[in-house]
């Protein structure tokens, strides 16, 4: 984010990822081909291939929502995280060429131009069963576009971290427009059973893990008490593992406490790019790594090393009768902190 | 309707076209201005933000008019700590 850009920053990681991503896409586009027209033996080529990039773009959109969720449930989904981005491309070229055959296919032998015959051609806009279920595709195309052309981290320092992500939430319009424009286009003309219970499935699926992965948020975002010094109580010494981090909310934002070394530092535990979970990281040659993409920052001054100018607030640490606490007031960004020594520690203080 | 959805389109399609008049320019003139870390950037990297910049070209132009750099970005932590909290 600090470095001179490229277009895309490739490491073996995500040349595996995105090997695998399109390894499974192509089997999955052979795969329809394949069996479709054995269960609708009068299905058009064009057709055929218009059903196979749509289905494959709404599976495609269930994997992207699921990734975020799961990894909050589970660490070892983390790499399905590490290049999400590639995949939401991915998904934006699979929608745009299904509304590309979608509009040859029904619209480009009119009177009028095909897009605008995409908009005027169901005028049922009052009914809620034949509501033109174009227009919801189009909506959720749209959104998917906008979401890949600003998925280069260019986008995430010029629009800031917050706005980027929340600007990215717009995946969950675009989930709710494409069921729709599922259940009110391809299920009315394809009543297979299988089919409709597939897309009520896939909604319970991702309603499923949100709810999981929220109640397991909800703990680490309930804002701890304050001393009457309005300093707040970490934990335990002893229940800091070595080059890991407890997590507390205070000041409005979670604070990382990372243990390394035999010392204590604080944090802020909001990365900066993405605005990843810091404090679910860990300590890897003497720097916090952020667990979503391995950006890294000194402990003790949260300033990321040199080439790279990122910096987070740090906080005051202290400890009373074996317990940290945290000053909730942060320093600014980048702002060197003594690190607290962890008493009996190697490299810390006597006990 | 019809009226109404051509009016759409063919403002949308103003919008893009001038979007990518000044991504061209953006790309080649601009955006080492307004994102330090764009000096230098590969030609790579200049045509895969140009979609972006033809979607969000007013934000930019805007910026780049001012003479503004990246912005930083704002959460409870950087508030309190730059806010004279302390």
């Amino acid at each position: 984010m600090s470095v001179s850009y490229k277009a895309v920053q490739w490491n073996r990681q995500k040349l595996v990822y995105d090997a695998v991503l399109l390894a499974a896409l192509g089997t999955y586009l052979v795969g329809f081909h394949q069996l479709a027209p054995r269960l609708d033996p009068n299905v058009e080529p064009m057709n055929l291939r218009m059903r196979a990039f749509g289905s494959a773009a709404f599976l495609l959109l269930h994997v992207v929502l699921s990734i975020g969720p799961l990894c909050r449930i589970d660490r070892r989904f983390l790499p399905l995280l590490y290049n999400r981005r590639h995949m939401g491309v991915v998904l934006c070229g699979l929608a745009l060429y299904h509304a590309d055959l979608a509009l040859t296919w029904y619209h480009a032998y009119g009177n009028l131009e095909p897009v605008v015959s995409l908009f005027v051609s169901n005028p049922a806009v009052g009914s809620v069963a034949r509501f033109p279920f174009e227009w919801l595709g189009a909506g959720a195309l749209a959104i998917l576009v906008l979401m890949a052309a600003t998925s280069h981290d260019f986008w995430l320092a010029n629009l800031t971290a917050p706005t980027w992500k929340a600007l990215h939430m717009g995946v969950y319009a675009a989930y709710a427009l494409l069921v729709g424009h599922v259940a009110l286009g391809a299920l009315q003309t394809n009543t297979h059973p299988g089919l409709t219970a597939g897309v009520v499935l896939g909604a319970l699926w991702i309603l499923g893990v949100h709810l999981v992965a929220a109640h397991r948020e909800r703990a680490a975002d309930t804002p701890a008490t304050a001393g009457a010094d309005g300093w707040v109580e970490v934990c335990a010494v002893g229940e800091i593992p070595e080059d890991r981090a407890r997590v507390v909310f205070a000041g409005g934002e979670r604070i990382a406490v990372f243990r390394y070394d035999g010392r204590l530092s604080a944090l802020s535990a909001v990365c900066q790019h993405q605005n990843g979970p810091l404090g679910e990281g860990r300590i890897v040659d003497g720097l916090v790594t952020c667990p979503w993409h391995g950006f890294q920052y000194r402990p003790d001054c949260g300033a990321a090393p040199e080439p790279f100018t990122e910096k987070l607030p740090t906080f005051d640490l202290a400890l009373r009768q074996g317990r940290v606490w945290v000053n909730p007031r942060p320093h600014p960004p980048g702002t060197p902190v003594e690190p607290l020594p962890v008493p009996g520690a190697p490299g810390g203080e006597a006990a | 309707m019809i009226a109404i959805v051509e009016t759409a389109v063919t403002l949308a399609r103003l919008y893009g076209a001038l979007g990518l008049a000044f991504a061209v320019a953006f790309v080649l003139l601009g955006i080492q201005r307004v994102d330090p870390s764009a000096r230098g950037a590969s030609w790579g990297f200049r045509v895969a933000v140009i979609p972006g910049v033809v979607l969000l070209w007013p934000l930019l132009a805007l910026r780049w008019l001012r003479g503004r750099q990246t912005p930083v970005e704002r959460n409870a932590h950087r508030a309190a700590a730059t806010g004279g909290a302390r």
